[in-house]
């Protein structure tokens, strides 16, 4: 069973969030062990298992970047799986651009400044939406090679990100 | 999981890390990048025009392993001949440094940024039409 299966939602990007949360409310609650206080231990082992599964389905389709990740999973392509995404050729004018961002952001990091970190990381936010917004037209148009490309840029993005984080942390800390 | 001896002595003591002039004709620039965990590499060679490597200078933004297989191709390439560096395979470079399976394909990224690197120091010849490395002609190089 899919994620969208799980709570009889349509596999699409442009899922109903609202109704997401209300089904998994729903059913987290007919899991929920305080109902099944007098129910048999197999039964109980049953419901956490499902209950398991639901925050998991719930944590990856909230997020529309793992929502579209998990999408062009369902069709055949999956970027957090090395053989897949090994096979993703992307321009060497992106890479250089990553590398140049990544190079840049160690430089302010080694010179501790916080403001000019904050403003690539809105810089990369940006470019990472228009990016990631290629990536869902792509799957809604169910364009796999389009959208595998779109979101192989968009991983990227992220990683950048994850060490903007660190950082801002670092200093905070 | 636990990083071996060696990977950790690669990434507190990087071997060469830093730039070459991408536009020197003699300079070759491999840059690649992992998709499943978004961090790249840069590897660059410096080649005679006898095809042996002279220098090589690495920037990794990746994890351990990642930065270990650079700085350790960069130390095996210097004085190889084009031919023989292009035949060091991601099997030697995990080998050498114990990569566990998880950490395999930091090895391969090492591999691809050599062959990426010597390409586009061929690339970079035959539009300059001039003849491959190896067969020696006056060629005057630029330090």
């Amino acid at each position: 069973m899919t994620h969208f299966e799980i709570f009889g939602l349509p596999a699409s990007v442009d899922l109903d969030v609202k109704a997401l949360e209300q089904s998994s409310r729903t059913k987290l609650l007919e899991v929920h062990p305080d109902r099944l206080a007098n129910a048999d231990a197999a039964t109980r082992r049953k419901a956490a298992e499902l209950a398991a599964s639901l925050n998991e389905a719930v944590k990856v389709l909230r997020d529309p970047i793992r929502r579209a990740f998990y999408l062009l999973k369902l069709k055949g392509v999956d970027l957090e799986s090395e053989q897949a995404a090994a096979k993703l050729a992307l321009p060497m004018d992106f890479l250089e651009e990553i590398m140049e961002r990544r190079e840049a952001l160690e430089a302010v990091k080694a010179s501790r400044e916080l403001a000019r970190a904050q403003a690539m990381e809105a810089d990369v936010r940006s470019v990472q939406g228009r990016v990631l917004a290629q990536g869902l037209a792509a799957l809604r148009a169910d364009d796999v090679s389009a959208a595998s490309s779109a979101l192989g840029r968009v991983r990227y993005y992220t990683r950048f990100l994850e060490e903007v984080d660190a950082f801002t942390e670092e200093l905070s800390s | 999981m636990a990083y071996s001896e060696k990977v950790i002595e690669h990434f507190e003591h990087s071997r060469n890390v830093g730039t070459l002039d991408k536009e020197d004709p003699n300079v070759g620039t491999g840059l690649v990048g992992a998709p499943a965990c978004g961090d790249v590499m840069r590897l660059q060679l410096k080649i005679g025009d006898d095809g042996v490597i002279q220098d090589a200078k690495f920037k990794t933004f990746g994890c351990g392993s990642a930065i270990a297989s650079s700085s350790l191709v960069t130390e095996w390439v210097k004085g190889k001949s084009i031919d023989d560096a292009v035949k060091i395979t991601n099997k030697e470079i995990a080998q050498e440094l114990s990569l566990p399976p998880v950490k395999i394909h930091c090895s391969v990224l090492a591999e691809d940024a050599i062959k990426a690197a010597i390409k586009d120091f061929q690339d970079k010849r035959a539009k300059r039409g001039q003849a491959p490395a190896v067969t020696t002609q006056p060629v005057t190089t630029t330090p």
